[in-house]
């Protein structure tokens, strides 16, 4: 168990930012750059990510007193892998395209970090209720982040949204943004861009701080001074 | 000469890192210094070539004569993190330099998406046994290649005027984009 | 002693439990998966063939071939799925002849792998397009850079010569094909 319990609301929403699996943990980099080519590859990639995520950590933390030390990590790869396998299955059945453009990299969900990384780091260690809450979570940062990094490069690269054009034919498509090079640079600047945007939240708040710690100066030298008037008053 | 081909195409034209963004994560993660980016390489493609070799064996000799198919990416992951966990006890018994050189970076290899995506590529392209080896072959030495190239341009990041909110992880996938362009440049140099 | 025993029992139960679940999934799933691929390539036959609504398998040409037929039961052609290498990988088609093989009727790229923006644009309707009504005689042609001339000669994509001369050469091979089986069918009518 956790020594310092946090609210049910805080273990799913530290996914979708604080500890964004994408942005903030650096972790299944492979994914996340490799699908990204639309906004609809993204989405469907973070989905079955998620489904994968979420139920691998239900049951590793209700099996997690049963499972051996030793052979734990084991374990947690033949239950992360059975779950892939299934997506696959499934995908391959009912969303035959959408598993042709994902091809190979939906088996890939089984070397995926951060499954492993919450198997071992999280859901071994937690309950149930709170394994769902951080499954789910971290699943939805991690769609949210390649969703959002699929559709910018679909923008740029193919000029559409979800398969919809919004620029105009005038506009020249970037090709680099859905070859190769396009994954790592489109990444590379967004996780500049949320540093930047970190970075100046940082100083504003020490700015604040600074600024409340001056104000509270000027109040107790003001009382103070207040009381030695009256004192010497 | 098919051998070497698909040797050739995976160390350079469709680089598993650059092109296929498999084994990022070491990518990212261990390639700030030169020497410990080449170790890693080198213990990865040790993996790799020995799980090429072995997950071909499995694929066709067991799962596809008994139509298990379906056990697939268990018994590939299986065998890749039990190789590993063997590679590193026979290492620790032969050579202690090299096991001290290599120890940290081997259970990492498990979750390094090369080895499994190494599998998975060479079931998908039917590749033949010797054709499964040296493909293996071909994406560890793609695989170093990039992780050195890359470790190499961080260290010299590292004396550079990097903008504090580019620094680390931004600016190293930056330079993997310019360096993914440039590999580009070796596509279609094998195509006939 | 009684650890490693637990550790096997807990890794022997966990593997049965995945084993036996992934069999009954992929049993439900594997008449699914060949259905689709059944519809697809249904689908695609009668989409290189616009007009026309009924095909049959061919079954002793030794490689897939259908011939398809319009409402009244008039055969208008022949389709066949082909593959061969692209710029990097396998490209797999589907096409249509007319009866006699000397027109393409339609084209459809089922499968590729090719640069996306660049070589993928094989996909796209506008190259497809171009294969209407193109004479196979004596062969189909790419030119590149300039207007089309003869009936038998359609434009590459600009940017992606390798893929579209693929796609060509494919297309060659698979009428090819066609015409050897054809004229032994018709040896083998004359003999009777």
């Amino acid at each position: 168990m956790m020594s310092k319990q946090v609210s049910y609301w805080t273990e799913f929403y530290k996914g979708l930012y604080d500890q964004n699996p994408i942005f903030r943990q650096v972790l299944g980099m492979c994914p996340t750059l490799a699908v990204t080519v639309s906004g609809p590859n993204g989405l469907a990639m973070g989905l079955a990510t998620s489904f994968v995520l979420l139920f691998s950590g239900i049951v590793i933390s209700s099996l997690k007193n049963l499972i051996p030390k030793q052979v734990r990590i084991a374990a947690y790869i033949v239950v992360i892998a059975t779950f892939v396998t299934i997506v696959d299955i499934v995908m391959k059945a009912k969303f035959p395209e959408m598993s042709k453009d994902l091809g190979p990299f939906i088996p890939l969900i089984v070397v995926n970090c951060l499954i492993l990384g919450r198997a071992e780091g999280f859901s071994s260690k937690n309950n149930i209720t709170r394994s769902v809450l951080d499954g789910l979570g971290m699943g939805v940062g991690f769609t949210i982040g390649l969703t959002i990094l699929g559709g910018i490069r679909e923008i740029l690269g193919s000029r559409t949204i979800f398969g919809l054009q919004v620029l105009p034919d005038a506009f020249e498509p970037w090709v680099i943004m859905i070859l190769p090079a396009g994954a790592f640079l489109t990444l590379g600047l967004l996780f500049g861009l949320l540093n930047f945007v970190e970075l100046k939240k940082k100083t504003k708040k020490i700015k604040e701080d600074q600024q409340r710690a001056l104000a509270e100066i000027k109040k107790l030298t003001e009382s103070s001074e207040e009381d030695l008037a009256v004192k010497e008053g | 000469m098919e051998l070497v081909l698909v040797f050739l195409s995976a160390a350079i034209v469709n680089n598993f890192v650059l092109a296929y963004f498999l084994g990022i994560c070491p990518f990212i993660g261990v390639s700030g210094k030169l020497s410990s980016a080449f170790s890693m390489g080198l213990a990865s493609t040790f993996v790799m070539v020995i799980a090429a070799t072995v997950t071909w064996l499995i694929y066709h000799m067991i799962l596809v004569p008994f139509n298990l198919e379906f056990l697939q990416y268990v018994s590939f992951i299986l065998v890749i993190a039990s190789l590993v966990q063997f590679v590193e006890m026979f290492i620790k018994k032969v050579s202690q330099p090299l096991y001290r050189a290599l120890g940290i970076f081997l259970p990492l290899i498990t979750t390094n998406c090369a080895i499994l995506g190494l599998a998975l590529f060479s079931v998908l392209r039917e590749y033949g046994f010797l054709e499964s080896i040296f493909f293996g072959l071909g994406a560890g030495a793609g695989f170093i290649l990039a992780l050195v190239l890359i470790a190499g341009i961080r260290e010299e990041l590292d004396l550079a005027e990097v903008p504090a909110q580019f620094k680390g992880v931004p600016i190293t996938l930056i330079a993997a984009g310019i360096l993914a362009m440039a590999f580009m440049g070796f596509s279609g140099l094998i195509s006939n | 002693m009684n650890n490693v025993t637990k550790m096997l029992v807990v890794l022997l139960v966990i593997g049965v439990v995945s084993g036996g679940l992934l069999a009954y999934i992929s049993d439900w799933a594997t008449p699914i998966i060949k259905e689709n691929a059944r519809l697809e390539t249904e689908r695609a036959v009668l989409e290189v063939h616009p007009g026309s609504t009924k095909q049959i398998k061919i079954d002793n040409a030794g490689f897939e071939l259908y011939q398809v037929m319009n409402e009244k039961g008039d055969i208008t052609g022949y389709a066949m799925p082909n593959e061969g290498t692209g710029f990097q990988g396998k490209v797999k088609i589907m096409m249509g002849m007319t009866p006699n093989l000397d027109e393409i009727t339609g084209l459809k790229v089922l499968d590729q792998v090719e640069t996306p923006g660049l070589g993928a644009e094989i996909v796209k309707d506008y190259f497809t397009g171009r294969f209407k009504a193109i004479s196979t005689q004596p062969e189909i042609k790419s030119v590149k850079g300039k207007k089309p001339e003869n009936p038998n000669e359609i434009e590459a994509i600009t940017g992606a010569t390798i893929s579209s001369v693929a796609v060509v050469k494919i297309m060659n091979d698979g009428i090819k094909k066609v015409k050897d089986y054809l004229s032994t069918q018709e040896k083998k009518e004359g003999a009777k």
